[in-house]
Order: C-alpha cells, then structure tokens, then sequence
C-alpha cells in the first residue's frame, strides 16, 4: 500500500494549497472591493460637493449682485441734484420698501448711521464695510438692529446730505439674515450637507446645522475633542491659509471614527467664506453595509468552492482506494492462478511421466525379447495402454488451453438426444461391464428430442460424468444416468433439459466439493493417486455447461456416492419431428421401474399406442394370458432383460409357452444385445430395443412389425401434401435426368418448374423475369460455367426486391462444410440428393411466404 | 423381364426408389432415359484428356443421377471416383474410372435387356 499514500500526500497537499489560495483570492477581493467603494466615495463626494459649493457661492454672488444693484438703483434714481430733501428721502423710502428692503439708512465715512426708515443699524464687524465703501465699492456685512435681529446690510456708495454735517458715503439698505440663509437652503433639512458662513477670523456670520459657537475653529476643535479625533489644529491652520490666499479649501476630515467632508470658498461682495461639510456617516454606514455584504458572499463563496474541492477530493480518494482494492484483489487471483498452473504443470509432468517411463521400459523390454513373441505382445498392450492414457492427458490439456485462451467456441446443430444417448450408452457399456458394475438409464418426460446443441461439447460432458462414475465407483457398484425434461422458463421455444449422473461411490470431501470445477485441481488422496486423469475434467466440463448456459449442481458424500445434476435449456430443433404413428396396438410394458414403465406408456401412447405395464415377470405373463383368453391379447409386449423374480429371458419363455409364437415379444435393455442375442432368440424373442426409451427409439423399433411399411409412409406424404399450385421454382441442374426426374416430382405438389441447365443461366433467367415471378429457387451446386455458390452470390446481389428469394441448395455430397458453405454464399437451407419429396415439400413451407 | 429384376441386374435397390418415384411407370421412364445421358461419356472424354475438373464433375453427375434412380452399385463407384477427383487427380482415380466403366456397361446392359423386352 506504499504506492498508495504518494498520490495521496499529493492530493492532499495541493487540496490544502488550492484552498488557501481560494481563501487569499476571496479575501483579497473583499477587501479590496471595500476599500475602491470607500474612495470612489470619497471622489463622489468630492465632486458633489464641489458642484454644490460652486452653485450655492454663484447663487450667492447672483442673490447678492441684485440686491445690491436694486440699492444702486435706488441711488442713480434719486441723486441729490438740489432738490428738496425731504421729497428726496420719502422717493428713497418708498423705493426700499417696495424693493422689500426692511431698513434704509445713510451711512457717514466715519461710519455712523442715520436711518431713514426702519431701525437703527450697527455693524458687526464695521472696519472691513466702511474702508470699502469709503472707497467707493458695493459691499455687504452682517450688523443688528436696535431690537438685536440680525440682519445683512448692503451698502452702496453714495453722496446724500446728512444730519450733524458729517459726510454720507453710502446708503446702506438692510434685510433679516434669514435671506440670505434661504435663499442659498443652507439650512435644507432633507440634504445630507450643512454649510456655514464665516469670517476669516472664523466667526459665524450664518451657522448652519446645530452650529451654537462664536467662531467656526472652535466649533471644529470642539467636536474633535468631543469625538476623540486629533489634528484639528491642522485643518484649521490649512484652512486659515487657504482664506489668506483667497484659495479654495477641500479636505476630507477625519474625527475618529467619523469621517466629514470640508469644503471652503470664497463669497463675493464680502469678507465671508463659504464652508460646506458633508458628513460620511450616512454614506459610511451604506458602504459599511455594502462591504458586510461583500465579505459575507466573498466568505460564502469561498466556503461554497471549499466544499466543491473536498468533495470531489475525497470522491476520488474513494474512488483511487477502490482501483486500488480492485487491483490488489486482481493481482491475488492472478498469483494463485498462477501458483495453480505451476502447481498443475508439475503434476502434468509427473502424470506425462509415468506413462511415458512405462512405454519407455516396456519398449526396452520388447527390443530385448524381440524373439518371445509372448513377451513383445504383453509389452505392446502395455504400451498401448500407456499411450492411449497419454493421448487422454494431453487431449484434456489441449482443451483446457482452448478454453483458458478463449478459443473454445460452441457449434449449434441439431442434435437428438436419442442417438447421443444411444452413443453415450454404447460407449460406456464395455467400461461398466469390465467392472461388473449396475448400470440404469432413466428417461421421462421427453417433450423435444431434437435439440439445437453443440452435440460434440454435449457427449464429452455426458462421457466425463459417466466416466468419473465408472472411474471412481467400486466394482459392482451401480450407476444412473437420468433425462428428463420440463418446460423451459426461457419460453415456448426453448426445453429444460435434467441430465443425472448418480453413483454409490467413494464420494468426495467437502474440501474437494469447493474446488472441483477449479482448473487444475485433483483430489489429493491417497486412494485417488492410482486414478488417471489430468483433473482438469470437471473444469472443462464446468465451462461447457456454462458456456451452454446451464448449471451443474453436485451433491456428494464421501464414502455414500456422488450425483451430478447438469441443468440445460436447450433451443427446440426447428426440425420437425416426422409424425409417428404406428397402428392402434394394444401392448403390455414389463420393466421394474415404475417411471420407466410410465414415460413409456405416455410415449407410446402418443404414437398411438394403447399400452398397459406391470413391474414384474409373473403378473406380466398373467396379465398376458387372461387378455389372450378373452380374444382381446396385447399385439406386441415389451420385456425388460433384468427383472426381479422372473428375467426377461425367462419369461419371454413362458409367454411363448402360453400363448404361442405369433405376439412379438421384444426385449428392452441398457446392455449390449450382442452378448444375449443368441439366448434371446431362442427363448422366442424377436427382437430388441435398446434403452434409453425415447418416442423415436420406440417408433423405429416397433416400426418394422407393422408388416406394411410403406402404409405409414404414404400416410405421412399425404399429410405433408401441402399445395403449392401456381408457385414458380426455378431450378439450376446440369443433368437433363436429374431435371427431369426433379421436375416429375415436384410438379406433384403443383409447383411449376422452370429449368436452368447452369448457374448463369439460373442467374440469368431469374433477372429476366419480373419480380415476385419465381417463388423459390432450387439449386445444383456442381454445375460447369458458374457453379451454385457463384450463382447464389450472383442473385443475392441483384437490385431486385426479391433477390433475397429463398434459394435451397441440392447437394449429392452431405458434407458439413459443403453445407457451411451453402450458407455462406446466402443460401437458406439444403436438401440432400435424392430429392425426397417430403423433404422438399417440407423446407418449400416453411421458406415460400404465404 | 420385369424392371424388378432389372434394377436386380443392375445392383440397384427397387424398393427404395419406388419409395421415392411412387410409380412403377416413372421408374421405367427415367431408367430407360438413362441409357442417353451424356454424363458418362463426359467423363471418358475428360479422363482421356486428363481433365479431371470436368471428370470429377462428370462423377458427380453420375453419382446424382444413380442416387435419383437408386442404381445403388454404380453410384458406390461413381460417389469413389468423385471423392478421388474432387481435389484434383489421385493415383486411384484410374483404377475407379475403370470400375464406374464396368458397373456402367453392366447397368447399360441390364436397361437394354430390359428394354427390347418390353419391346419399347
């Protein structure tokens, strides 16, 4: 698990680096996110205020310059020319109010006030005011009536008389401060700023806001003591500078936490300064909200991207720790697969050995005794011998190495179960006779005996069973083999095939049990050594059944026997059975064993057979007797060779005894007829069906004592005449006899023929027509000029909607490849020669539409 | 002579074929067209020029035509020949020839006989 934990460190090292840097990278942005909004406010305001100080001061300038140029007015429209005073001041008097001027009064250079109507006037701050009207300039200045209301004076420079002799300079016209205040909405209560006029001295001339001190410096030291803040002392030094250089002011002032923005200009017409301030708390408070927000999604998203990262992090930690697991357990089983083989290949050795040394030695000892001829003999067996259980190892090896390698393919025919078992039976007969053992053969249940099976795969599973069986059963033990089908949960065209191999045995261990159908495995016990045999038997069995798609079961106990249960579900044959139907005889079945008595019954009953059984000899020849007497006797009886009691032979005796010669009496028998032939028929039996029992094994052994053979077979062509009147063949064949015999034949069945004496011609003939004209073509594939391959080839590439016409091959030659080869070149199906009508006629239904 | 016997002389199996043909007058008529066919004198002529592509065709042919009318002995012969020429020439294909020759004039000779007593 070394290797293991490299990726690992890995992905963990770059998990914490990616999400430190996801951390940094959110940071970073909401901090500096806050800090742009923070001065981009700043430059906002800046630029807002700095419109806003510019508009109230040209306001002011405008506001100011009228009310001046009204009392200007009011002096070029009423010069003292010599007039008469008194008319001179009401003209003025009348002209200031209805200009809306609450006070008028004179103005003398040293700068006294006699008023013309309205209060008496002073001036706040009278230097400044009279050195400019003194010389001759308009001015405005802040002063107080008698009744302390503060007012805006405007003086005007002029030259009027004047009481006491002193010497007018101007007239001075006077409004409530709250003008101005007003007119400028310096006191707005729904804008952020607040403004103030001041003095250069920093006294207020209009405070704005909550502003309640003397002079503006104080005002900004007192709220910097009050808040916390320092530096005041600066602003106000900058700010005083700024006035001496008739300069405009701006700053942004920093009060502890509080942040306010200064702006301070000049006003025109007087010695006063705008000041304007915005204060950032409600705009701070906004941006404060606006970065809470920020940093809450900056922290969000960074949490959301962390949570991503870890997921997918361990997914694949999962993920790799699986591939891992997965690869380990693969390397494990590829070890002991190979601990198997070198294992099996050292067995293989010794077992190769053996035989070898044997027909080694023995080959020695014959060269030695050339001359005893005995001796040479007896050496030659025993080579024989050695050679053939060698032939058997390496033929088992081969297998296997086919199947470790893949290459073992299935070869789907159609096969019956009847004549595999008739093979199988034959084949393990002199085996279970050379060891003197029972050998019973049960078949029930056959519902398709023909079916689509790899039939050479099929034998060497049946012949691996029953040859273990043999192999690993004491003499004179006994040995079952079962078949029987059922419905197949595949669906209608598929059987469920039971195949039982049982014995009595020395079984096996439950150890051995586990691993049989493993590869190069072999019970490793003593009194298995002297058994031949590569073990590699059940594993090529095991993969046959599976590759079948089947199951096989054991079930085994040391000492008790072993059964094999090997489970197939078989695709039906197309094929169709040939209807079997013998006479309505009536027949007796003897065998002991009450299943087999049974599924013969129902076998023979659907070939039309009425049939009745009994388990023994002696009811048997009762049963036979009493129906003889009553006129009503069996036609044929079927004996079984083994009976308790009573043997087959023996009652075959008496039957023949009883009720003379004429019943046939046949004797049925899993052992070779050869060996009782001669006891057999002299006993008076006729014949012998050899078990298993299937309905075909049955119908053809009973078949020949119908005495008229040919009866049934007309019968069967007459219930095959279907009718094809009015469908076209075309038909290739070179030999104008074999046509014409064709011909005669199949224009029994109403087919009209047409005939193509060679392969171009079919093709040719079969492109001429018009299409749909030929319904099937019948072809030789032996023809000179184009034979019946190149000629099929040739019309399944026509470009012709029927092309694809069902083409059936008629070969003299039935070889497997030749028909391979029908099938290859397109063709559908293939007769053999001669034609069989029934044949035809079959594959002509099924392959010609309706 | 009956054409039981004839298929007797020939080698042939009378009963299988009538199994096939059905009637006795079909039989007649394909046997007695036999003696026409071509098929043999094909294989005598390619054998003489070693073309034992055609002869091996001309074997097959004859083999077909003996398994449609059931001439049983001839077509043992004539099936020999074709498995020997089927891949070309083999040494015993000249000893087969001479075979099919032989059971070929037998088999001509039982048709004639056969014939000219029927009188067709």
């Amino acid at each position: 698990m070394n290797n293991n934990k490299k990726p690992l460190r890995f992905l963990t090292v770059s998990l914490i680096a990616v999400s430190l840097l996801c951390v940094c990278l959110f940071s970073f942005l909401a901090f500096y996110m806050n800090r742009r909004s923070g001065e981009t406010i700043s430059n906002v305001g800046q630029v807002y205020m700095s419109g806003m100080s510019q508009q109230i001061s040209k306001h002011f300038e405008t506001t100011m310059g009228l009310r001046l140029n009204q009392v200007e007015a009011l002096v070029e429209t009423n010069l003292f020319d010599g007039r008469n005073w008194e008319d001179l001041a009401d003209d003025l008097e009348y002209g200031a109010r209805a200009r809306g001027f609450e006070h008028l009064a004179l103005y003398s250079t040293d700068g006294t006030f006699e008023t013309l109507y309205g209060n008496d006037l002073t001036v706040t701050d009278p230097e400044p005011f009279l050195a400019s009207l003194n010389a001759g300039d308009k001015k405005i200045a802040v002063g107080s009536d008698a009744g302390g209301n503060r007012l805006v004076l405007m003086g005007v420079s002029s030259t009027y008389p004047m009481r006491g002799g002193k010497t007018c300079t101007a007239l001075v016209a006077a409004l409530p401060v709250d003008y101005i205040s007003d007119t400028l909405s310096l006191d707005d209560e729904d804008s952020l700023m607040y403004s103030h006029i001041i003095r250069r001295d920093g006294s207020f001339v209009i405070r704005g806001g909550d502003a309640f001190r003397d002079s503006y410096f104080d005002r900004i030291a007192a709220i910097y003591d009050e808040l916390g803040g320092t530096g005041a002392q600066r602003y106000i030094q900058e700010l005083q500078d700024a006035m001496d250089t008739g300069e405009d002011y701006s700053t942004v002032l920093q009060i502890g936490q509080e942040r306010r923005h200064l702006l301070c200009t000049r006003l025109a017409y007087s010695e006063w300064y705008l000041v304007v301030i915005l204060p950032y708390g409600t705009l701070d408070a906004e941006i404060n909200s606006l970065s809470r927000q920020w940093s809450l999604l900056a922290v969000i998203g960074c949490a959301l991207v962390m949570a991503a990262l870890l997921l997918v992090f361990f997914r694949y930690i999962q993920i790799t720790r699986q591939q891992m697991a997965e690869l380990e357990q693969a390397r494990q089983e590829a070890i002991s697969a190979n601990k198997a083989k070198s294992e099996f290949l050292s067995n293989m050795s010794h077992d190769i050995r053996t035989p070898m040394n044997a027909i080694v030695g023995m080959t020695a000892i014959a060269t030695a005794n050339i001359d005893n001829q005995q001796q040479v003999q007896h050496c030659l067996k025993k080579i024989a011998l050695s050679s053939k259980h060698l032939l058997n190892l390496i033929n088992d090896v081969l297998d296997m190495s086919k199947i470790e390698s893949g290459k073992m393919t299935l070869n789907i025919d159609q096969v019956s179960l009847r004549e595999m078992m008739d093979g199988i039976v034959n084949i393990v007969q002199p085996q279970v006779r050379a060891k003197q053992q029972q050998f019973d053969i049960f078949i029930h249940d056959i519902l398709a005996e023909n079916v689509c099976c790899d039939s050479v795969r099929l034998n060497q599973v049946v012949l691996n069973l029953l040859s273990n069986a043999v192999k690993f059963t004491p003499v004179e033990g006994s040995i079952q083999i079962s078949l029987y089908q059922e419905a197949s949960p595949k669906g209608e065209e598929y059987i469920r095939t039971h195949l039982k191999v049982k014995d009595n045995g020395i079984g096996m261990s439950p150890e051995f049990q586990a691993k049989i159908f493993d590869s190069f495995s072999r019970e490793d016990s003593r009194r298995v050594q002297r058994t031949e045999g590569t073990g590699l038997g059940m594993a090529i069995t095991k993969f046959i059944v599976d590759a079948m798609g089947g199951t096989i079961q054991l079930h085994s106990e040391q000492g008790q026997g072993s059964e094999f249960h090997v489970t197939l579900d078989l695709e039906k044959s197309t094929v169709q059975e040939v209807d079997m139907v013998l006479p309505a005889w009536n027949m007796l079945v003897v065998d002991d064993d009450r299943e087999l008595c049974e599924s013969t019954v129902a076998s023979l009953k659907s070939i039309g057979l009425q049939a009745e059984w009994t388990l023994d000899g002696e009811s048997a020849v009762r049963m036979a007797e009493e129906r003889f007497r009553r006129h009503d006797g069996y036609h044929v009886i079927l004996l079984d060779w083994k009976l308790p009691g009573m043997d087959g032979i023996e009652t075959a005796r008496e039957l023949r005894r009883r009720l003379g010669e004429d019943i046939p009496i046949l004797l049925i028998s899993a052992y070779d007829w050869g060996d009782i032939e001669t006891e057999a028929r002299s006993a008076g039996i006729n014949g012998f069906i050899s078990k298993p029992l299937f309905k075909s094994t049955l119908f053809y052994g009973l078949r020949p004592f119908v005495g008229a053979d040919t009866a049934a077979l007309e019968k069967l062509s007459e219930e095959h005449e279907a009718d094809f009147t009015g469908r076209r063949i075309l038909l290739a064949e070179d030999n104008e006899l074999n046509w014409e015999i064709a011909n005669e034949l199949l224009s029994e069945l109403g087919l009209e023929l047409d005939w193509a004496e060679n392969g171009k011609i079919c093709v040719e003939k079969f492109s001429a027509a018009a299409p749909g004209w030929y319904d099937a073509i019948l072809m030789d594939l032996r023809m000179p000029i184009m034979t019946g391959y190149e000629a099929t080839r040739a019309i399944r590439a026509l470009d012709r909607p029927d092309a694809s016409l069902p083409i059936i091959a008629m070969t003299a030659d039935a070889f497997s490849e030749d028909i391979q080869r029908c099938l290859d070149a397109g063709m559908n199906a293939h007769i053999s020669k001669p034609i069989d009508l029934r044949e035809v006629s079959r594959l002509l239904e099924k392959y010609l539409q309706p | 002579m009956t054409l039981q016997e004839c298929y007797a002389a020939m080698g042939g199996n009378y009963e299988e074929v009538l199994g096939r043909l059905r009637s006795e007058r079909l039989i007649q008529k394909f046997v007695l067209k036999f003696v026409d066919d071509g098929s043999y004198q094909l294989l005598v002529d390619s054998m003489a020029s070693q073309n034992y592509e055609d002869a091996f065709r001309a074997a097959h042919t004859i083999k077909g035509v003996c398994q449609n009318l059931g001439l049983t002995r001839l077509l043992d012969s004539s099936s020999q020949l074709s498995e020997a020429l089927r891949h070309g020439y083999t040494p015993e294909a000249d000893s087969l020839a001479e075979r099919v020759g032989r059971d070929y004039q037998e088999t001509i000779g039982a048709i004639r006989a056969f014939q000219s007593s029927t009188g067709a």
